[in-house]
């Protein structure tokens, strides 16, 4: 039972992570059907500039997070108006060619910038403590992470939900044509589009760092590759879809290698296993969990 | 004059859409441009609301160019288009939609505005929180028309409102125009339903192929023999 649930809260947490990059490809996606190849590669600036926060001028947490979450939000709304904003009338390949080099582009930017060592947060960002919950051992940044990652959800959801400008993001995703006659900048949206969605890439990043002390240059291909298939399963374009795609893709992985070995998987069918459950999915459900079948649009 | 169209020229690549149009609009007026399809009337249109530019022309509402100004901007001098197809926001609810017009309408204004339109249209009021795809052909070409007075427009375009409407709703939804036309709005409507547009307007144009080829009051049009012919079955 202690081990379910210490599997039941790690799988929380990696699902939170996932689902929190998820968010950036579902938005974007959502308001130019387009998908940020280079989301991953943001992701990574975020956790690095976590690096820079936490050792370079010597924050603490929250303001690390913060100050992270607005730089990496800024390079997103960037990297939007230079790379991607001149070529919205232009091929599908042509948006994609650009979003990769514009990921091979960060992460060699970063290598030149901090060299091939790893890297990781000073032992005093999160001090680890243990708890014990009813007979359980659970560690305070598994918690920090869960509820971060929810409390980032839930506000994002009040936004995209409440606020007019969330009407506005929605109202892309339908219909592109009738939004300037709202009185609406449908480049504004975008920015802001962006803004959250590379914001939350990089509180992402941070989170991640402080699971998993080992940060390097590289460390947002995988992560963003999974994170992007999170989203496809949710159902692209529904934010949460990407939520529960992400949550979904961390119980897999934490699940096959907890429970696989008792029934003969090795823990090396890890991935094989999640991404062929998560095909599955789609096969049964083309559009993903939340999804809904997109008019063809011309 | 509170609007004028000078000279206008509009292309799609090589498609020469509009050539050379040009009328007016005066403050509190109801105009029509009826024309056959393709004649241009919603190029015309979706040029004035910023959505399309022009190769050359001028298009002046209270002294200012529209003529290059980004759709969002044209909305803030108070001209609305609600645009053919009615473009309802399919995803968002009656209210949504509303509140989205409202986009750079301060909260105030926001609140009263939508009550103005509730109270010319107590459907939308009964279907506040239905999303937009569910509304009938009828109910959505309400909600554009109500969208258009929430963003404050006092110059309202229309582009063929009585599209695919059965001809009791269009009735309905002209005599709700004429009221809005009344209380200080001034409409210009493109029409293909040419009977039903000169009944409502006050003048016309009469488009051919992205040219004006008669002009007038709505009565003289509607007895000329050209429009008879053409767009009256006479
Ligand atoms: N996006 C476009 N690309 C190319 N040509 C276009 C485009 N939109 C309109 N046209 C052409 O421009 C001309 C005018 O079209 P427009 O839609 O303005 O006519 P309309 O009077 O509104 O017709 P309808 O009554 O069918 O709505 C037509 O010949 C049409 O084929
Ligand atoms: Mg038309």
């Amino acid at each position: 039972m202690e081990f379910f649930v210490q599997q039941f809260v790690n799988a929380l947490q990696l699902g939170s992570l996932y689902a929190l990059i998820a968010l950036g490809y579902t938005m974007v996606y959502g308001v130019l059907l387009l998908i940020n190849f280079a989301h991953g590669d943001i992701f990574m600036v975020g956790a690095f500039l976590g690096v820079f926060g936490s050792i370079t001028l010597d924050l603490p947490f929250v303001p690390t997070l913060v100050l992270s979450m607005v730089l990496t939000g800024l390079l997103g709304v960037g990297i939007e108006r230079v790379a991607y904003k001149p070529l919205r009338q232009a091929s599908r390949l042509s948006v994609v060619i650009t979003a990769l080099g514009v990921g091979l582009l960060l992460e060699n930017g970063m290598l030149a910038l901090t060299g091939a060592n790893p890297r990781s947060y000073p032992q005093t960002f999160i001090t680890t403590r243990v708890y014990d919950i009813g007979g359980v051992a659970i560690s305070n940044v598994k918690i920090i992470i869960i509820v971060l990652a929810a409390l980032l959800f839930a506000g994002l959801y009040t936004i995209v939900q409440r606020t007019k400008w969330g009407m506005a993001m929605r109202a892309i995703s339908y219909d592109k044509f009738a939004v300037p006659l709202m009185g609406v900048s449908q480049d504004q949206i975008i920015s802001l589009t962006f803004l959250l969605g590379t914001g939350l890439a990089a509180a992402g990043g941070i989170l991640w760092g402080v699971a998993f002390p080992v940060l390097n240059p590289y460390m947002g291909l995988r992560v963003g590759w999974k994170a992007f298939v999170a989203a496809v399963v949710g159902g692209i374009g529904d934010i949460r879809g990407a939520a529960a795609g992400g949550l979904l893709l961390g119980f897999i992985e934490i699940f096959v290698p907890a429970y696989g070995d008792s029934i003969g998987i090795s823990s090396t069918w890890r991935d094989p296993i999640a991404f062929g459950l998560l095909l599955i999915i789609l096969v049964v459900r083309p559009t993903g969990l939340f999804g809904v079948a997109r008019r063809q649009k011309v | 004059m509170l609007f004028s169209v000078q000279d206008l020229h509009v292309s799609y690549g090589s498609i020469r859409a509009v050539h050379g149009v040009s009328f007016e609009v005066d403050e509190g007026e109801i105009v029509t441009l009826i024309g056959a399809n393709g004649a241009g009337k919603s190029t015309i249109l979706n040029t004035i609301a910023g959505l399309q530019r022009p190769d050359q022309g001028e298009i002046i509402y209270r002294g200012a160019n529209l003529a290059r100004m980004d759709a969002h901007n044209v909305v803030k001098q108070g001209v609305a288009l609600v645009p053919e197809g009615r473009r309802i926001f399919g995803n968002l609810t009656v209210y949504e939609n509303l509140r989205l017009a409202g986009f750079q309408v301060s909260r105030d204004d926001l609140e009263a505005r939508i009550k103005l339109v509730y109270s010319y249209f107590p459907r939308l009021e009964e279907r506040r929180d239905q999303l937009g795809d569910t509304l009938s052909g009828g109910e959505q070409q309400m909600l554009a028309v109500g969208r258009a007075l929430v963003t404050g427009g006092r110059l309202m375009l229309l582009d063929e409102p009585s599209m695919g409407l059965a001809p009791i709703l269009v009735q309905h939804i002209f005599e709700i125009l004429a009221e809005i036309n009344r209380q200080g709005t001034t409409i210009l409507l493109v029409e293909q339903n040419a009977h039903m547009a000169l009944k409502l307007a006050n003048r016309g144009y009469v488009l051919e192929t992205g040219s004006v080829m008669l002009s007038g009051p709505s009565k003289e049009l509607a007895e000329s023999p050209e429009v008879q012919r053409a767009y009256l079955g006479g």
